[in-house]
């Protein structure tokens, strides 16, 4: 039979016919003529007689035209009765996919490679997804968010401040809320706060933002348990002592108890009850950090620190940010023309307070993020694109064992064609066996990219774990790693599959088993795919290699104060019921009784954090007053102790530090640093001159002293004004303390010594020096730890491929290095020559890699520091690492070529 | 392949053959072959070589359907079966022949009568 198969292909030659087409002529004809020589040999004919009438009969016409013709034949009826119809369809799919199932079962060494592989793809991919799903697409879970609108001022006519947006009174709140007509409602919630709750005696430091009554009835959600507020409970000051708990906080800090409602307990030493809790996910409306609970706006007063006491009856105070829900069919551009005009009126009527501010709405989306937003869209776009790199090496990897199980299957392939399997269905068949391996890796990626979102997710600052925002797998992930997952088996499979089905029958069948040479198609293909592999490589370890050196240069970075010896605690005594006699006299006893603890150098108060500082607008300067409310000075104002300079190790460039005499009754003074020094009294001496602080006295200066950071690390100078303790009470400061050694031998005896003080003080919120270094470096540091671990991982999977795929090129050409060897060619000769080749693929991807990560970091030089982007050292020794590992997979499978025996691999065994 | 006039023939009426011998039941080629060597009793002959084209070309046209079907202990074939397209076609083919094939032997027959 295969005989006449043979036969038949023969006198086929030339047709041109697709080759499933080809292959059922040739099994349709031969089986005929295979009839016709069994039925005359049962009459009696020899083989040769019955051989030469078949062939006869073979030849009475000419096959091959009479069949080109017949296939040529204009077809007249479109649409052939029983075509595909969608049960075929379906019966079919079913089919593929238990073939699959068992091809896959079949090698499971082949199945467990692609899927892991594609697993580190896909799981990469998930978490980086699950990240920006819940920090940038689906950040605040309230209803229709893009209805929603934040309500800001911006302080319009200030050059130097313009775009910073401020926090609204209380009072424009109301008038706003009582004139516009653009909203069907507007609520309002100040940003989380820092207070002590009081549970069972225990005193916490915890968060909580004052909202107005209706806050969540504009935001439409629901209690997870309980209720909200009442409109009653927020229309009279210091009434209405109810609190709603965030989800988290309930979990995290009541263990979830069921009974909760009806609860008392105690902020900043005022009993509230706790009548609701949030629903699950909903921290507030700043997708990044949110607050533990929240109280009606009445208590405010309860709330806040003394300065901000009149909050609801100074309309000077700034604490809201408004949050409207558009009215239907309104737009944001209606709104704001709206709102526009209810401040300028608000203008004219209060022009001691409300001049120069004009008010802003952005969509809740946008506000959500507040100034991180340009860093946190970058850092998320440059994430997806990495993982997305990361991505296609593992398909390509995929992609490349494919191609060479195809070489092993072409028989396979070809046997099912010659029964009858069509083109189009065979492809159908190979890509559903891809999108399998795809499931199967985007199976494995989900869990991989869980585990990593935890692992990451570990790695934020354990004092604020509860307020800042959880990762959410939802269904938008699931459905992300599917997607994912079913276009990765599309996309590494569609090649290989288009390759295997073009497979023409009567060839392979032909064809002796041994596929000498007809490889090298494939080989150049999977090379093309390697070269790009490499550079995509390359340019992801060049990128974490770049930001890894630039996170170097910001811990180099001299804030301009000691780290290394610094402890910090944060206390709140207002906040514990102190009057202000109280509160001086707690600070003057905590400096005493901690500055004698042994270990501790010196002790001081600030209010501000290092790092943290918060700048005021409106310093006025004595002799240089304001022409236009466009020259407004800003600086950085810090309420600081005596001794402070000499704890934090900032020297004195002239005059003296504050001291015990510097009180209400003497003269107000002020420090200065070098930096405004030089800028409003250049080719002066400051010392003597008078400046006036926002809502203050005009202040003598009596010492200038050295700029350090006070925003972010290396960040441009900018002027600084300290004013002292003494003449500027604050219930609220930050006790830092000098120690002689490693700070966090002390802190336990600090806090000691505080309980000793006052046992109802929180003392749980304390950090060292190194540790606002480290915080200040967060996300950097999670950024560059991302990079350099997906660097890593696609130089681990483009290494894996081209050994892979070296290994497979020198067993395919065994053969020729067993001609080579027999013609005289020494081991070192054929090692060289294997790995020459190798190596001219990687180089040309190395080439094209170094162009590439250049032009990328040209693009990301401004998120760089202290580094360039064409740095040679990044450049080098990414390439170098990589040329390293190349070299040694390269260089395996050429050493076992190098073994073979000429005769064996003469032999082709 | 010899011009003959047996060959022309044998050409114009093979379609019809063939449509007709599916007419009742669906058949594989050498089943067609068969019965029309039997059937003519010997006088018409289709060999391989021109017999798949054929079907070829009657399945393209739409007339014929063929599909591979297997049973047990055999080699599968392909069995053609008539379309309704075929149907009407054979109904009219075979109105045509015997128009012809009357013609034909009205002239023939007078003549060699």
């Amino acid at each position: 039979m295969l005989e006449w198969k043979h036969e038949v292909a023969k006198r086929l030659e030339g047709t041109n016919l697709r080759a499933e087409r080809e292959a059922e002529i040739i099994e349709e004809i031969s089986s005929h003529v295979q009839n016709r020589y069994d039925q005359l040999r049962a009459e009696g004919a020899t083989d040769e007689e019955a051989c030469r009438e078949v062939a006869a009969e073979l030849d009475s016409s000419d096959l091959q035209v009479e069949v080109r013709d017949s296939e040529n034949t204009v077809i007249q009826d479109p649409v052939p009765a029983g075509a595909a119809t969608t049960g075929r369809w379906i019966s079919d799919f079913l089919q593929d996919l238990r073939y699959a199932g068992r091809i896959l079962r079949k090698s499971p060494g082949f199945t467990a490679v692609a899927a892991l592989t594609l697993a580190l793809g896909i799981g990469a991919n998930t978490a980086v997804f699950t990240i920006i799903d819940t920090l940038l697409l689906n950040p605040l879970p309230v209803e229709k968010i893009s209805e929603l609108v934040a309500l800001n001022t911006t302080q319009a006519k200030m050059t130097t401040q313009s775009g910073e947006l401020r926090l609204l009174s209380f009072l424009n709140v109301k008038d706003f809320r009582e004139r516009t007509h653009s909203f069907s409602s507007l609520a309002a919630h100040s940003n989380p706060m820092a207070i002590t709750m009081t549970d069972a005696a225990e005193p916490h430091r915890i968060f909580v933002e004052v909202v107005t009554a209706n806050y969540f009835d504009v935001l439409g959600i629901r209690p997870f348990m309980g209720r909200f507020f009442l409109s009653s409970e927020d229309s009279t000051p210091g009434t209405g002592a109810v609190v709603v708990l965030g989800y988290t906080a309930w979990q995290g800090r009541f263990g979830g108890s069921s009974d909760i409602l009806g609860r008392t307990i105690k902020l900043n030493n005022t009993p509230f009850t706790i009548i609701g809790v949030g629903p699950k996910g909903f921290k507030g409306l700043y997708a990044v950090f949110g607050p533990d609970m929240w109280v009606p706006s009445m208590m405010a007063e309860q709330i806040l620190p003394a300065q901000q006491r009149n909050a609801l009856s100074d309309r000077a105070i700034p604490l809201f940010t408004g949050v409207g829900r558009l009215g239907p069919g309104l737009s944001l551009a209606q709104a704001r023309a709206e709102m526009n005009i209810v401040a300028a009126a608000l203008e004219k009527e209060y022009p001691d307070t409300d001049q120069g501010q004009s008010v802003t709405l952005r969509p809740l989306t946008e506000a959500a993020y507040g100034p991180e937003r340009q860093p946190l869209l970058f850092g998320g776009a440059l994430l997806m694109a990495i993982v997305g790199l990361v991505l296609l090496i593992a398909c390509s990897n995929v992609a490349n064992l494919l191609l060479s199980r195809a070489a092993v299957r072409r028989q396979e392939i070809a046997v099912r064609m010659a029964l009858g399997a069509g083109r189009s269905r065979l492809m159908r068949q190979l890509l559903t066996e891809s999108v399998l391996l795809g499931l199967l890796g985007g199976v494995l990626g989900l869990l991989f990219g869980y585990v990593g979102c935890r692992f990451l997710w570990s790695f934020r600052p354990a004092e604020y774990a509860q307020n800042l925002a959880d990762l959410r797998i939802n269904a938008s992930v699931f459905g992300f790693a599917f997607a994912v997952s079913v276009l990765t088996g599309l996309v590494f499979g569609i090649v290989p599959a288009w390759r295997s089905s073009r497979t023409s029958v009567s060839e392979v069948l032909k064809e002796e088993t041994r596929t000498v040479g007809r490889s090298r198609g494939r080989i150049s293909l999977a090379n093309t795919l390697l070269a790009g592999q490499v550079a995509i490589s390359l340019v992801l370890l060049v990128v974490a290699a770049l930001f890894l050196r630039s996170i170097q240069h910001e811990y180099t970075i001299d804030p301009g104060f000691e780290t290394k010896h610094l402890a910090l605690f944060m206390l709140y005594p207002g906040q514990a019921g102190y009057d202000r006699a109280r509160t001086e006299q707690f600070y003057k006893q905590a400096r005493d009784r901690i500055g004698s603890v042994p270990g501790i150098s010196s002790v001081s108060w600030a209010s501000n954090l290092p790092l943290w500082g918060r700048k005021e607008t409106g310093v006025i300067i004595e002799g240089q007053e304001l022409r236009k409310k466009s020259e407004a000075i800003s600086a950085v104002v810090n309420t600081v102790d005596f001794d402070y300079f000499s704890t934090l190790g900032i020297p004195f460039f002239e005059g003296r530090d504050f001291t015990q005499d510097d009180r209400d009754v003497s003269t107000p003074v002020a420090i200065i640093n070098d930096t405004m020094a030089a800028k409003y009294w250049p080719n002066q001496d400051p010392l003597g001159k008078r400046l006036q602080p926002r809502g203050k006295k005009f202040l003598q200066i009596v010492g200038v002293v050295k700029t350090i950071n006070y925003q972010t690390l290396g960040e441009t100078p900018q002027a600084c004004v300290y004013i002292p303790l003494r003449q500027n009470y604050s219930d609220s400061m930050i006790l830092y303390v000098r120690t002689e050694r490693d700070p966090s031998t002390i802190l336990a005896a600090v806090q000691e010594e505080i309980r000793g003080l006052d046992p109802a003080l929180p003392t749980d919120d304390m950090r060292t020096g190194t540790k606002v270094i480290d915080q200040a470096l967060w996300w950097s540091k999670i950024g560059v730890g991302l990079l350099g671990v997906f660097g890593l991982l696609a130089l681990g999977l483009a290494s894996v491929g081209l050994y892979g795929i070296m290994a497979y090129s020198v067993n395919q050409r065994r053969r020729e290095i067993g001609v080579r060897m027999a013609l005289g060619a020494g081991q070192a000769e054929v090692s060289l020559f294997i790995v020459r080749q190798g190596m001219t693929v990687v180089f040309s991807g190395i080439a094209l890699g170094v162009v590439l990560a250049f032009l990328l970091g040209r693009a990301l030089s401004r998120f760089l520091y202290g580094v360039s982007a064409s740095d040679p050292l990044s450049l080098g020794g990414a390439s170098l690492v990589l040329l390293v590992v190349a070299f040694l997979a390269c260089y395996l499978p050429a050493r076992s070529a190098s073994r073979v025996d000429p005769l064996v691999a003469l032999r082709g065994t | 392949m010899v011009h003959t006039v047996e060959n022309e023939w044998k050409k114009g009426s093979a379609e019809l053959l063939i449509l007709a011998l599916l007419e009742n039941q669906p058949r594989h080629g050498y089943d067609i072959a068969g019965l029309i060597e039997t059937r003519s009793q010997g006088t018409l002959h289709f060999h391989v070589a021109s017999l798949y084209p054929l079907l070829y070309r009657l399945e393209k046209c739409g007339w014929i359907q063929g599909r591979w079907v297997e049973k047990p202990e055999q080699r599968r074939r392909r069995y053609y079966r008539l379309t309704a397209e075929g149907q009407r076609v054979l109904v009219s083919q075979r109105r045509k022949w015997q128009e012809f094939a009357g013609a034909v032997s009205r002239i023939a027959g007078v003549e060699n009568a």
